[in-house]
């Protein structure tokens, strides 16, 4: 076998898009609402089309079973989301997004967008089908030196989230449905190995997040993974939360469709969901071609009048290569620097401060990484407090060595001043006197000067530049010597 | 060249599979929106987007259009121990079938493809259905009112036990108040039935206001005109409204539509399927009744509208296209008199009394929609009264008002039966007590 097991792997991803208001109205997209203000209960029924009988007879009976209770929110949902009015013109910012993410991408544009409904019945849409459009086809980027295929990029309405279910009543939240969502499709990926799809998913959202709109909070990315092996067949795993659960998705479904070969089982075609440890499981049969049909109440979208002032953000591949240069930042923390959610803020911070960037780099990536992993948060300080660091950080008020309990303090504590928090963690910094005071101690105790150093850098720590102490310990053995 | 006929010139049609450059799809038919070269291509997976079309492109024909045929549904057989409800479509798509591959939308008419569409129906009554004709409601005239009496005047001589109509929303009330004139009498329940949301969505509200109106056709105990339409938002009831006391309040909301100055006659409760009267002071059913249908209406009357700033000289020259006049008054019934004789006031009064003068009723009602009307309050009224404009002490809608001038002016042109009439309850458009 040439490739891993023959391995096919398509990926569809989501992303949801940081705009203010929602994609048909004009509701606030910050799904902060806790308690409805109002749950409106509601029935779907099958629509009658060209379906067998018993398809819709299947659908008859799910949909008979099911009453769907919808939680309203304040400022956050509107007659738009409870479908008692037709959908507005769709949010401009939304499609300037979109058509950003479609050129960054390298697709082609259709002259005319056309809005289509989607036929979803599980109660996700109180109108029984999503909004969608394409916004771009036939694109493609590049992943080390391989032309990655993106065959279409669409942009639609979120689906309301699902709050609850008991004894066939189904309560969803109506603040996510309408919030702008892209999906990323691309092509069939063959020849790749699990942790390399991964790493393709996280370049496609790395450079979808060229447009700095794209939202990375819980829930705000999920990914469907199509996997397919020789000898296996075609499995759709739906929901996958985490792009870095990717590889092991592939890896368990591997897993899963050689046991049933091995077994001589027959691997069904199906959609399963996936789970937080990585394995997944079964939802329905793979459904066939989607059922869809023009959304009427939105006129056909012009987007040459769009392309025409349309700004294409600086790529990701261009901004790597401006860091390396400009801010003498090397492959290696460049590349751990653009997995960090803070990549867009360095340019600012090395605008605003005089402070090295490897520094900055260093800190932004690996600090905050080890302290994620650490302390198991998802480390998502205000971009203003991260300002305020840094500028701290350059004021000499803080000592890049004690940025982990600095920015650690910061994250859960967020009420408190960084002067509240050098005072709390007792990193005020030293004054010459007091480092010398140190030198003076610790020279008493220890005679071997390259202990010395270390010792006297030990207990500085944090609280001094480094280069300044050795500085000064310098000039100190200098008098010593003579 | 226009896209179209450029391919059309090669063969291909709407409904074609083609290959346009790299892209495959249906060739579908193009907005009104889109722009002159621009054609449409439904893509495999069910998406369509617009492309500029210029003649250097490669089009190939892949597959002709199909021709679907319809697959035959059964006839189905009345079941003698069931009710039996007609059921007569005067447009509005109250069910609908999509046809997914090219996005089609067709409208169903035929009782098999409406218990095909909603099942749960064979379970309460046998059902006939026909189509009288396909309009959208604002395109429905005083005409279509007569047909559509004199059609449900047949199919209740039939022996049916209820009739529902099928109708779109926005004229809807005005269609029921008509009925409620022309059809007097009734034996059974006439039930007006419509959908808010298009039927092809899945959260329609049309199964729910059909199932809930064939219901109440076949069970319901009143024998009159009636509308049938969602109650509140929720999906569970559907308010059984007064013909000549109910009114469209809202652009697209399901329970749009709203019994003004009483409550609802009743309600249908669609999850037990099971009706609940709120009032008492209806007419019950008894199939012994016999109908009477009149159909003597007269279409030629108008509604002027008040606002500041209103002239007088338009309420002068549309009393020239009409026989008679509703003007829709502000508050108790009133319209600029200028008592005060303010320089920059304007006077309807002399306009008012030329046409009454000349034989053409004024009748009034009032724009803040609830309420009754009184001209014995202010001085206005008193004034406007003592000229005879018609309506002091009634609380019916614009709409209702309109209806019954048509009908009254149907039966008469003189100025004094047609104040008699006006005032006098024909089908409960004028109620005694307002409760709320």
């Amino acid at each position: 076998m040439s490739s891993y097991f023959g391995l096919k792997v398509g990926l569809e991803l989501h992303f949801q898009l940081d705009t203010e208001r929602k994609l048909f109205c004009n509701c606030l997209t910050t799904m902060k609402g806790k308690n409805p203000i109002k749950i409106v209960v509601r029935k779907l029924h099958p629509v009658q089309s060209e379906l067998g009988e018993i398809d819709r007879a299947a659908q008859f009976e799910y949909l008979r079973n099911r009453t769907f209770y919808y939680e309203v929110f304040k400022n956050e949902c509107c007659l738009v989301e409870l479908d008692e009015e037709p959908p507005h013109e769709p949010n401009e910012e939304a499609l300037k997004i979109a058509l950003q993410i479609a050129k960054l991408f390298n697709c082609k544009i259709p002259d005319e967008i056309y809005v289509m409904r989607k036929i979803v019945i599980d109660g996700s849409n109180t109108s029984g089908f999503q909004r969608t459009m394409i916004v771009g086809f036939d694109g493609y980027f590049d992943f080390e030196g391989k032309k990655i295929p993106i065959t279409q990029i669409s942009l639609e309405e979120d689906s309301a989230a699902i709050d609850k279910e008991e004894n066939g009543k189904v309560y969803y939240k109506l603040n996510r449905l309408g919030i702008p969502l892209v999906e990323i499709d691309t092509g069939i990926l063959e020849g790749f190995m699990p942790k390399e799809i991964e790493e393709i998913a996280y370049q496609i959202f790395l450079l979808a997040s060229s447009t700095r709109k794209i939202r990375k909070n819980i829930g705000a990315i999920r990914q469907d993974v199509n996997v397919s092996i020789e000898g296996g067949a075609r499995v759709e795993i739906k929901g996958v939360q985490k792009l870095s659960l990717i590889s092991k998705v592939i890896e368990k479904e591997i897993e899963r469709q050689l046991l049933l070969i091995k077994e001589g089982k027959k691997v069904e075609k199906e959609t399963r969901a996936a789970k937080e440890d990585g394995t997944s499981i079964y939802m329905r049969p793979l459904p066939g071609s989607e059922r869809m049909y023009p959304e009427t109440d939105i006129k056909p979208i012009k987007t040459e009048i769009y392309l025409k002032n349309l700004e294409i953000p600086e790529p990701l591949t261009k901004i790597i290569e401006r860091y390396k240069k400009e801010y003498k930042l090397n492959d290696q923390l460049v590349k751990s620097l653009l997995k960090s959610k803070y990549f867009f803020l360095f340019d600012e911070i090395m605008k605003r401060f005089k402070i090295d960037g490897s520094v900055v780099a260093n800190i932004l990536s690996s600090v905050i990484k080890d302290l994620e992993r650490k302390e198991n948060i998802d480390f998502d300080l205000e971009e203003e407090k991260i300002f305020e660091f840094f500028k701290a950080l350059e004021e000499q008020k803080i000592f890049k060595e004690a940025a982990y309990e600095i920015l650690k303090e910061m994250y859960f504590n967020r009420n408190l001043t960084i002067d509240q928090i050098v005072e709390k963690l007792n990193l005020k910094p030293l004054s010459e006197g007091e480092i010398l005071k140190i030198i003076e101690e610790t020279k008493k105790e220890v005679k071997d000067s390259e202990k010395l150093y270390s010792i006297v850098l030990s207990k500085v720590r944090g609280r001094a530049n480094i280069q300044e102490v050795i500085k000064i310990l310098n000039s100190k053995n200098r008098q010593h010597e003579f | 060249m226009d896209a179209y006929e450029f391919l059309e010139r090669k063969g291909i049609e709407i409904g074609d599979k083609i290959k346009i450059d790299s892209l495959t799809g249906i060739l579908m038919p193009k907005s009104e929106f889109s722009e002159k070269d621009v054609i449409v291509i439904k893509l495999e997976n069910g998406y369509n987007i617009g492309l500029k079309f210029n003649e250097k492109m490669n089009v190939e024909l892949l597959k002709k259009k199909s021709t679907k045929i319809k697959n035959k549904l059964e006839k189905e057989i009345p079941d003698p121990n069931k009710p039996t409800v007609s059921i007569l479509a005067c447009g509005g798509t109250i069910a609908s079938k999509v046809e997914y591959e090219t996005g089609a939308v067709y409208p169903s008419f035929s009782p098999e493809e409406i218990i095909e569409a909603f099942p749960e129906i064979k379970e309460i009554a046998n059902i006939r259905a026909r189509k009288l004709f396909d309009l959208f409601s604002e395109d429905m005239q005083p005409e279509h009112w007569k047909i559509i009496a004199r059609e449900v005047a047949k199919e209740i001589e039939s022996g049916v036990d209820g009739v529902v109509l099928m109708h779109g929303t926005d004229t809807m009330h005005y269609t029921s108040a008509a009925l409620s004139f022309m059809l007097q009498n009734l034996p059974v329940p006439v039930v007006l039935v419509g959908a808010q949301r298009s039927s092809d969505r899945p959260s329609s509200d049309n199964q729910i206001n059909l199932v809930s109106a064939i219901l109440f056709a076949a069970k319901g105990d009143v024998a009159e005109v009636v509308v049938c339409m969602h109650e509140n938002l929720n999906d569970n009831y559907c308010s059984i409204h007064r013909g000549t006391k109910v009114r469209k309040m809202h652009t697209s909301r399901r329970d749009a539509f709203k019994s003004i100055n009483i409550s609802p006659l009743a309600r249908v409760n669609y999850f037990e399927k099971s009706i609940e009267y709120l009032r008492e002071d209806y007419i019950k059913r008894d199939k012994k009744r016999k109908l009477s249908l009149d159909l003597q209406i007269d279409p030629n009357v108008g509604i002027f509208y008040f606002h500041p700033g209103a002239k007088p000289e338009v309420l002068e020259e549309m009393s020239k296209y009409y026989d008679g006049l509703i003007i829709a008054s502000t508050g108790l019934g009133h319209i600029a008199v200028n008592i005060k004789n303010d320089e920059l006031g304007k006077s309807f009064l002399p306009v008012i009394e030329k046409i009454i003068k000349s034989g053409k009723p004024i009748v009034f009602a009032s724009q803040t929609i609830f309420g009754r009307l009184n001209l014995n309050v202010y001085s206005t009224g008193r004034i406007l009264e003592k000229v005879g404009v018609i309506g002091n002490g009634c609380d019916w809608t614009i709409e209702t008002a309109l209806v019954k001038l048509m009908f009254v002016l149907g039966h008469t042109k003189n100025l004094e039966e047609v104040k008699n009439m006006m005032l006098t309850n024909i089908a409960n458009e004028i109620s005694y007590s307002i409760e709320e």
